[in-house]
């Protein structure tokens, strides 16, 4: 019997007339669970009709059982934008079936969710925030009763985010409303749809519905050249073909760039989500109607939006990830059977061999997992706050039920405690007994605070000078790093902050300032580390061969690692890190992934940093981490801090690391912001928001920012193993001069780390000072022979230039008289002291060195004060804590101060 | 006269014929416009109280100087300000006498004191020292003695070859501008008179260094000689000019 024939006479008549001949793969197999009343997950390339696969039953449901007021299916999209598609595909079946539907998201009129309060549409199409908006009102919350049906589409886009953890806790407070409803997850290829199921189900029974892919999906790998016109100029030969071409590409700079390259060819269109939506919409529409045939696009297009037939699709540039590879070419051949078409177009010899490796898994349905965030502290605290609003007062154990039947959540007493009490400290919650009690704040929170997506807001950068606006910046880079006399670049120019207030930043043009400077440039798509080993086995086995039959591509291979090869360069592979030397820092090669490299990055930086009293700037990417040194700290240096390290001790030293970073502060606002410690909108003026970040030290605020970052950003555990090899020896490093391959690629994830302690600032900025200060060198022996320098250009041993004897004394920059005075033929008693007070100087310097002129040169540091110094034989850094104690000490005292 | 820099404060021991502790800018009651400005904090005025008694207690002064601002909201008193500064005076007199310059944030500060304690808003000399809150130009008599001033909650920030390593709380000392004209003379004689600017004891407040020097935004900053002003950390340590903060160029 075909799953058609158990479908209700109205919805199989609906089906003949849309021009269904037959049902796809998708659809077959999960009509009959669906109808059966299962859970389900639905896992299955899109444009397989698998929105039809789980609708067709629900209206079959829908219109066989009677109709009762109130929302009875709650279909959820992660975007407005495929709401509306949603709407526009469903339009139809409602109206045959005589059924009500509505869309509710953030766009959505006043008096269109007025009507939706008083009369509910049968169906109603929505976003996870605007899910949670929905409990807010006491009429909407009684539509809710009726929910019989919830279908969560691109649930692989929402499980791996706190969005969709918010969800999962919503959909248990939906419970309370609509008792059990069947629950339909829509996913595209993952690694992981048994937790998918658990993510959408918590306890309850579910299924899964695999349709696979990899069979109709047809991807090559092409080499589009190194330079970007070379790169331009094959896209564009690319695009001559017949059909409809879209081309992905990884950011919004590249979509810019390449349609400013393509416009005149007049039939390209650029879409991302910088671009507004009626620009966009536009794009869309103009694509689907066949005005124009090629689309550059971000993951904007990734997901479902039907833009009517795409016959090929280029991702330009590596898709970092096999699931997006998938996700994006199966956009192609959007038709039931067909096959989907896509080209990588590569652009450098790491990218490519990246690429080559992406699409054998893709071929392979080799696919990642999507991590689920458990347990996400920031969410708790936003879903009490709105169990609070909702129920004015609730019992502390009622909440834990409910969250724990989620499996974000399934196991949190304690952490429910935890994150209450923080809650109460910044007055958003009151605690009574075991009682939470909404506050007059709470609401108004929660309506600014219904999404866990952070808007950022953007703030305008004044030039104090020009007086002009010169940019903008992102809030969390503002908030994080940011603070007066601070500098920072932005749009290839350095500025000193002046002012943070009135929503804006004031700045002055900065001159040069030594060491690289943080600039903030935004989240990107990391590769995983199983991508970057195999890359390195590549390199390693040279076996490009078995990946790729494109002549050129294999050439331009074999040609860049020969050429390795006469440099004498060791390449560096799964099997190999290699540390270069480069002018700009040390350069480790390490064929980690970006998170394992931010990881292991940030734990040899700060080590560095510990050790030789720098700060340590840090760049990345999945194969390299460039390590901004100080000019004296080379290869070697980082080999041994390497070697040195105990994998065991690392998660407790990135800990350590990541705490005075900027991407740490930017997190623990954010974090801050979702339980309700600072407002969206919250000024940064006249108070130092750097030093009340410091009052989230060990709480549960801070907890969840290295919970995230650990998750989202890096990966400690494989950096941690990376290292064990190393101490096994089955990894093995050595040092060299800077690569083709260290010096190739983009450099992104920009920080810094400071040293550990404020002593070595200090130090260093002291030693600065004794070395730019002026001092007076007079021969004592000759006593003819007197010379004015800087401490800095000194000798170690000085010598008189005349006489050729080291009896010299080192005098302040106003002491020249003394000088004069214990030269004269005739002395008083008074000038007869000075003259020997210059000859102990003398001889102090003459057993000393230059060691005992930059203890002359500090404040209030006479020969006594210099000889005690000297006395201690202390080196370095505990030399100059000598100095500066003797400066203290002077300081102190009447001297100075009258 | 010798003068003790106490990092744990921070706050300063002036030690002549009397020892004076001198702590600036406690800002109490800061959480309630915290809390108009978007942050959402508890209040801190107990921790903030127990960082003073301990200091007091550590140093076991003859008189203590409070330089100012020891509330925070103008131009009216808040509640949790009626509610918690006479607690926190009557804590400090049960240690020690204690006399308060009053600055920009006190006003009405009058009604939690008691005779004697409130000093004059254009500074007052005790035990040869001369002190002020420092919105204001000192009056005449202040000239010719060390100024300990708070108002400007001055921090600075140190960099080394790579970006910043350190931003702490500092002092700022500086000379006046001769024959500065806001400053009214003593019968027409001018007296070299250095300033020596606090930081806050409050742990939220902090100015850059830099923006007192480049940007004063207070006649007492106006006045002041930049060149040559010089930095000191809260343990008294020398860190140098001020002007050297500025490009940390080193060629």
């Amino acid at each position: 019997m075909s799953p058609l024939d158990r479908l209700d006479a109205r919805v199989k008549s609906c089906v003949v007339k849309r021009g269904f001949s037959e049902l796809s793969e998708a659809q077959v197999q999960a009509l009959p669970y669906i109808l059966d009343g299962h859970n389900l997950v639905l896992i299955a390339p899109t444009g397989t009709g698998k929105t039809e696969s789980a609708m067709l039953p629900v209206f079959n449901e829908l219109v066989s059982s009677p109709s009762e007021k109130g929302i009875r299916a709650l279909y959820i999209t992660p975007l407005r934008s495929l709401n509306r598609d949603i709407l526009s595909r469903m339009k139809w079946w409602c109206h045959e079936l005589s059924l009500s539907i509505g869309v509710r998201h953030g766009d959505t009129t006043i008096s269109e969710r007025r009507k939706q309060a008083l009369s509910p549409p049968d169906l109603l199409i929505t976003t996870p925030e605007t899910l949670q908006a929905l409990f807010m009102g006491k009429r909407l919350r009684k539509h809710l009763a009726t929910v019989r049906y919830v279908i969560v589409d691109e649930i692989h886009e929402l499980a791996g985010s706190k969005r969709g953890a918010q969800l999962a806790v919503a959909l248990e407070r939906l419970h309370l409303y609509a008792g059990d409803f069947q629950r339909i997850g829509l996913s595209a290829t993952i690694g992981n749809p048994d937790e998918i199921g658990r993510f959408l189900c918590g306890a309850r029974p579910f299924t899964i519905v695999q349709v696979p892919i990899a069979k109709d999906l047809d991807i090559s790998v092409k080499f589009g050249g190194e330079a970007f016109k070379q790169q331009v100029k094959a896209l564009s030969s690319m695009l001559g073909r017949k059909g409809s071409t879209l081309v992905f590409v990884n950011t919004r700079v590249t979509a810019e760039a390449l349609g400013h390259e393509l416009y005149e060819r007049g039939d390209v269109e650029v879409h991302h989500g910088s671009l507004s939506k009626e620009v966009r919409i536009d794009a869309e529409e103009r694509f689907k109607r066949g005005e124009i045939n090629t689309l550059i696009c971000t993951s904007s297009m990734e997901l479902g939006i039907d833009i009517g037939r795409v016959d090929h699709v280029i991702q330009f540039g590596s898709p970092r990830e096999v699931a997006r590879l998938v996700q994006r070419v199966g956009r192609a051949g959007h038709q039931l059977h067909s096959t989907s078409r896509g080209t990588i177009l590569t652009t450098g010899f790491s990218d490519l061999l990246e690429s080559l490796v992406i699409a054998k898994r893709a071929r392979a349905n080799d696919i990642e997992k999507v991590v689920v965030h458990k347990n996400a502290a920031d969410v708790l605290a936003n879903q009490i706050s709105a169990m609070a609003v909702e129920y004015g007062e609730i019992e502390c154990d009622m909440v834990r039920e409910i969250v724990e039947r989620s499996y974000v959540f399934s196991n949190c007493a304690d952490l429910l405690d935890t994150v209450c009490r923080q809650m109460q400290e910044h007055r958003l919650i009151r605690l009574d007994g075991t009682r939470i009690i909404t506050t007059a704040r709470a609401r108004t929170y929660l309506s600014a605070n219904l999404s866990m997506i952070h808007d950022e807001r953007k703030v305008p950068v004044f030039d104090m000078v020009s007086r002009r606006t010169v940019g903008t910046l992102d809030e969390s880079f503002v908030v994080g790093w940011v603070h007066t006399g601070a500098v920072f670049v932005t749009k290839g120019q350095l500025w000193r902050v002046i002012e943070i207030a009135d929503g804006k930043l004031t700045v002055e043009p900065a001159r040069k300032v030594q060491g690289e400077i943080p600039s903030w440039e935004g989240e990107q798509i990391p590769v995983p580390f199983t991508i970057a080993h195999e890359v390195g086995s590549i390199r390693r086995d040279r076996n490009v061969k078995d990946y790729s039959n494109d002549s050129v591509g294999i050439q331009y291979v074999e040609k860049f690692l020969d050429e390795m090869d006469k440099n004498r360069s060791i390449i560096p592979t799964d099997l190999v890190i290699t540390l270069e030397n480069s002018d700009e820092g040390v350069i480790c090669n390490v064929c980690g992934g970006h998170k394992a490299n931010e990881a292991l990055g940030r734990v040899i930086s700060i080590l560095l940093s510990a050790k030789f009293g720098t700060t340590v700037g840090i760049e990345l990417d999945a194969y390299r981490i460039l390590l901004r040194l100080p000019s004296h700290i080379r290869a070697s240096d980082v080999c041994d801090v390497i070697i040195g390290l105990d994998p065991a001790h690392m998660p407790g030293i990135l800990r350590l690391a990541l705490k005075r970073t900027a991407l740490f502060k930017w997190k623990l606002v954010q974090i801050a912001k979702k339980f309700g410690a600072i407002d969206p909108d919250a000024d940064y003026e006249k108070i130092s928001v750097q030093r009340l970040l410091e009052f989230f030290d060990g709480t549960v605020v801070q907890l969840e920012a290295y919970r995230e970052l650990l998750t989202d950003y890096m990966d400690i555990e494989t950096a941690a193993a990376l290292i064990r090899l190393v101490n096994q020896g089955k990894l093995t490093i050595t040092t060299g001069r800077l690569s083709l391959i260290g010096a190739e690629g983009l450099l992104t994830s920009r920080d810094e780390i400071p040293p550990p302690t404020a002593d070595q600032a200090v130090i260093g900025a002291v030693r600065r000072r004794l070395e730019s200060e002026d001092v007076l060198l007079g021969c004592m022996n000759c006593r003819k022979w007197m010379s004015r320098t800087v401490v800095s250009r000194v000798p170690e041993i000085p010598q008189c230039p005349k006489c050729g004897a080291r009896l010299i004394a080192a005098l302040k920059p106003w002491e020249e008289q003394l000088y004069t005075i214990a030269n004269k033929k005739k002395k008083l008693d008074e000038e007869r002291a000075t003259e020997l007070r210059l000859l102990k100087n003398a001889n102090i310097v003459l057993s000393s060195g230059k060691k005992a002129i930059i203890a002359l040169a500090a404040r209030g540091v006479g020969p006594e004060n210099a000889s005690r110094i000297l006395a201690t034989l202390t080196d370095g850094n505990a030399f100059y804590r000598e100095i500066l104690k003797a400066e203290r000490k002077y300081i102190q005292t009447h001297r100075f101060w009258q | 006269m010798n003068l003790q820099f106490i990092s744990d404060g921070p706050a300063l021991l002036v030690q002549n014929r009397q020892n004076v502790l001198v702590i600036a800018d406690l800002h109490f009651g800061i959480e309630t416009d915290l809390a108009v400005h978007g942050w959402h904090f508890a209040s801190r005025s107990n921790e903030r109280l127990k960082r003073l008694i301990d200091s007091i207690k550590t140093n076991s002064p003859d008189l203590l100087i409070l330089l100012g601002d020891v509330k925070h909201n103008i131009p009216e008193t808040t509640r949790q300000e009626y509610r918690e500064l006479p607690d926190v005076f009557e804590a400090i007199r049960d240690l020690v006498p204690f006399k308060l310059l009053p600055g920009n944030h006190d006003v009405g500060i009058g009604r939690f004191l008691q005779e004697g304690e409130l000093l004059p808003k254009k500074g007052a000399i005790v035990d040869g020292v001369g002190y002020l809150h420092g919105h204001t130009i000192p009056s005449s008599e202040l000239l010719g003695h060390l100024i300990v001033a708070g108002h400007h909650h001055p921090m600075v920030s140190l960099h080394d070859e790579v970006g910043c390593a350190l931003r702490a709380p500092a002092y700022l000392l500086a000379e006046l501008i001769e024959n500065e004209p806001r400053i009214e003379k003593q019968n027409g004689v001018w007296k070299t008179t250095r300033v020596l600017f606090m930081p806050a004891f409050n742990e939220y407040a902090g100015f850059d260094i830099l923006q007192i020097t480049k940007y004063p935004f207070s006649p007492l900053s106006r006045s002041i000689l930049t060149e040559g002003a010089e930095v000191f950390l809260t343990n008294g340590t020398y860190i140098g000019p001020a002007s050297s903060l500025e490009d940390n160029v080193t060629t």
